[in-house]
């Protein structure tokens, strides 16, 4: 054997291993990339998951909270809580997580209030926010009915504040008054003020009409209207969007000619004497 | 009466001193014009008697920095005028804040102009204007006897003298021809509020609204208000849940093509009318002579309170109850919309609804009765 026919030989064993290992190589990120399209996409699977473990979680929070007013099934108790098959997830949501429910007792319009009593299942305190998903996930599980978007917050305006603008003014401003301060219903009952609502409980509550307030299906304001109208009630919140720079409470001429009448005519009046103290 | 001298007034007339008028300086006629109107100056000092001091400087200094500042702001309006971005812009963006100064700017700006000249001119009166108390004498009572007689018959006797007492043809066509103009005047000023709000007999204003049909046999369809006047959506039972309430306005399918009529249609003021789906199992009671206008759970009602016109759109879904925010007036939209509360007296009009072969909702006619408040000609 001579020098070069040990190398040669030695250099077709490397090629052969290294062909080898570029075959193994490319056939395994084939099988990969072929799983990779095949495979279910496991996020689904999480997310289902989630919403079981939530409805569940829901469960135990509806039978702390809820029971003794709406029924072990759901189907409401007489002179206590209305059925709650079909009001679906954004009712409930809409309802928990402006903390209207759970209620103290009946009377003519519950009100928003602060919610501190949901607790984790290890006990630890629970936001209202997150209450409100999990028991709207257990009602929808079980009763079905209108759906919240998946989004949360910002994410829900929309691009047009200006034609939100028209669509609340002709739907909603009639009790809610044109920047969304509110108004009196009759007997006690009123359409609250919109500022403190979030953009997912404004949503809310357009599908699912709580208490005195009508309901909009999608078909009636489409998805994108809502979001419009969500996108609207945002931008005049508070003293947004108050070109004057005051928005003096929002509600009209009333304030307004009030502000003229006792600034306006003060400064006037003022300036009158001034000059006449000068001469 | 040789020499002028303003320590010696003259009672019966001014003093020329002999001259004529068109010889006196621009100083002696101001002068004189003061003691014809009984104006006497009881002191008067020069603001600066030494001029061209560095006080005096300054001062002309600070009233020109007023006016100077004045410009500077007229400027800065007509700049933020045409140029500032004023379109919307929805909160979060940082050109929301830029649109947002708009308004307030303008003000800014123009009140700044205004205010600075104000000032200026003010603060040019006080520095400069010599330091003088003036007095007039004031005439009490009325003129004296003489005065009035001779103007009395100063009147009358241009009127004598005019002759136009004697030229009867020339007085009584001055009276045709100026009747006549102030007859046409008034004509124009209050002939268009004359009119006979009666002259289409039944087809007339108060009697119909938009819904009804404008030839037989068209389709009247309920469409809603998207925000766009072109963007015609007619309305179809399915659209609405349960516990809702919607506004509608009439379309025919001869108004698609027109765009001024697709406007008008949703501007018509007797037209709006609120169609609501009770929850079902809502027991309903039909009004007498109007029975079958429901459409199941649709009810469709006037929006125009019968009491004095308000739009009564404030509808509770729980209680089935219509609202109007003008004076509290409520209807029961389970039962015909009759008043049960404030000062309306009768219900709402119901519009007949039906449902055609496509799926869509049509007005079978125009309200059962005219909408709104109540007229003299109306019986019911």
């Amino acid at each position: 054997m001579t020098t070069s026919t040990i190398r040669t030989r030695y250099r077709g064993k490397l090629r052969r291993r290294l062909s080898g290992l570029l075959a193994i190589g490319i056939a395994l990120m084939a099988t990969g990339a072929m799983y990779a399209a095949a495979a279910p996409r496991p996020q689904t699977a999480a997310v289902a998951q989630d919403q079981a473990a939530l409805a569940r979680d829901g469960e135990r929070l509806f039978n702390n909270h809820c029971i003794s007013c709406h029924g072990a099934n759901l189907q409401g108790v007489p002179d206590r809580g209305p059925s709650l098959i079909g009001v679906g997830e954004a009712a409930v949501y809409f309802q928990v997580s402006t903390g209207r429910m759970p209620a103290v007792r009946q009377e003519a319009q519950i009100e928003r209030k602060p919610l501190k009593e949901f607790r984790h299942a290890d006990g630890t305190e629970m936001a209202a926010e997150e209450a409100a998903e999990a028991l709207g996930a257990f009602v929808q599980a079980n009763g079905g009915g209108a759906e919240l978007p998946q989004e949360r917050g910002a994410a829900l305006r929309g691009e047009d504040p200006a034609r939100g603008g028209q669509l609340f003014r002709l739907n909603c401003a009639s009790c809610h008054n044109f920047t969304g301060r509110g108004g009196a219903l009759s007997s006690g009952k009123f359409a609250p003020n919109t500022d403190e609502a979030s953009e997912e409980q404004i949503y809310a509550a357009m599908l699912a009409g709580p208490q005195s307030m009508p309901r909009f299906s999608d078909r009636q304001l489409t998805p994108e209207e809502k979001r419009d109208i969500v996108a609207y009630v945002k931008s005049v919140v508070g003293q947004k969007n108050s070109p004057g720079g005051y928005a003096l409470g929002g509600f009209g001429p009333i304030s307004e000619a009030l502000a003229v009448f006792l600034v306006g005519l003060g400064a006037l009046i003022g300036v009158a004497l001034w000059i006449g103290a000068k001469a | 009466m040789t020499t002028h001298s303003p320590d010696a007034p003259q009672v019966t007339g001014p003093n020329l001193g002999g001259r004529d008028p068109s010889e006196l300086s621009r100083e002696e006629l101001a002068t004189l014009g003061m003691k014809l109107d009984d104006v006497e100056i009881v002191h008067a000092t020069e603001r600066w008697p030494v001029p061209g001091t560095r006080a005096e400087r300054r001062a002309e200094r600070g009233v020109a920095a007023w006016f100077a500042l004045a410009a500077a702001g007229g400027l800065a309006f007509l700049a933020v005028f045409l140029f500032w971005p004023w379109e919307y812009v929805p909160p979060g963006s940082s050109e929301h804040w830029t649109y947002l100064w708009y308004t307030p700017l303008l003000g800014i700006t123009l009140g700044t102009a205004v205010f600075a000249v104000g000032i200026g001119v003010f603060a040019y009166a006080k520095r400069f204007l010599p330091e003088e108390t003036a007095v007039q004498r004031r005439h009490d009572g009325p003129s004296t006897d003489l005065d009035r007689r001779t103007l009395a018959a100063q009147v009358l006797q241009s009127a004598q003298t005019s002759g136009i007492g004697r030229r009867k043809v020339i007085t009584r066509t001055a009276g045709l021809g100026a009747g006549v103009l102030g007859l046409g005047v008034g004509v124009v000023a209050i002939g268009g509020l004359v009119r006979n709000p009666w002259r289409d007999g039944d087809a007339s204003p108060l009697w119909v609204t938009g819904w009804a049909p404008t030839r037989p046999g068209e389709k009247v369809y309920l469409r809603r208000d998207t925000g766009d006047p072109l963007d015609v959506v007619r309305v179809r039972p399915e659209d609405l849940a349960a516990g809702s309430m919607e506004t509608v306005f009439p379309f025919r399918e001869t108004d698609r093509e027109d765009e001024e009529a697709l406007h008008a249609g949703l501007r018509r003021s007797d037209s709006p009318a609120m169609l609501i789906r009770l929850r079902p199992g809502t027991p309903t009671v039909q009004r007498k002579g109007f029975e079958n206008f429901n459409y199941g759970d649709y009810w469709a009602y006037s929006k125009i309170c019968t009491h004095l016109g308000c739009p009564t759109s404030l509808f509770e879904q729980r209680t089935n109850r219509i609202l109007c925010p003008c004076h509290q007036s409520q209807f029961d939209a389970t039962h015909y919309a009759k008043p049960i509360f404030g000062p309306a007296t009768r219900a709402l009009p119901q519009l007949p609804l039906d449902v055609d072969e496509e799926g869509y909702f049509i007005a079978r006619s125009d309200f059962g009765e005219p909408i709104g408040p109540g007229f003299w000609e109306r019986k019911s």
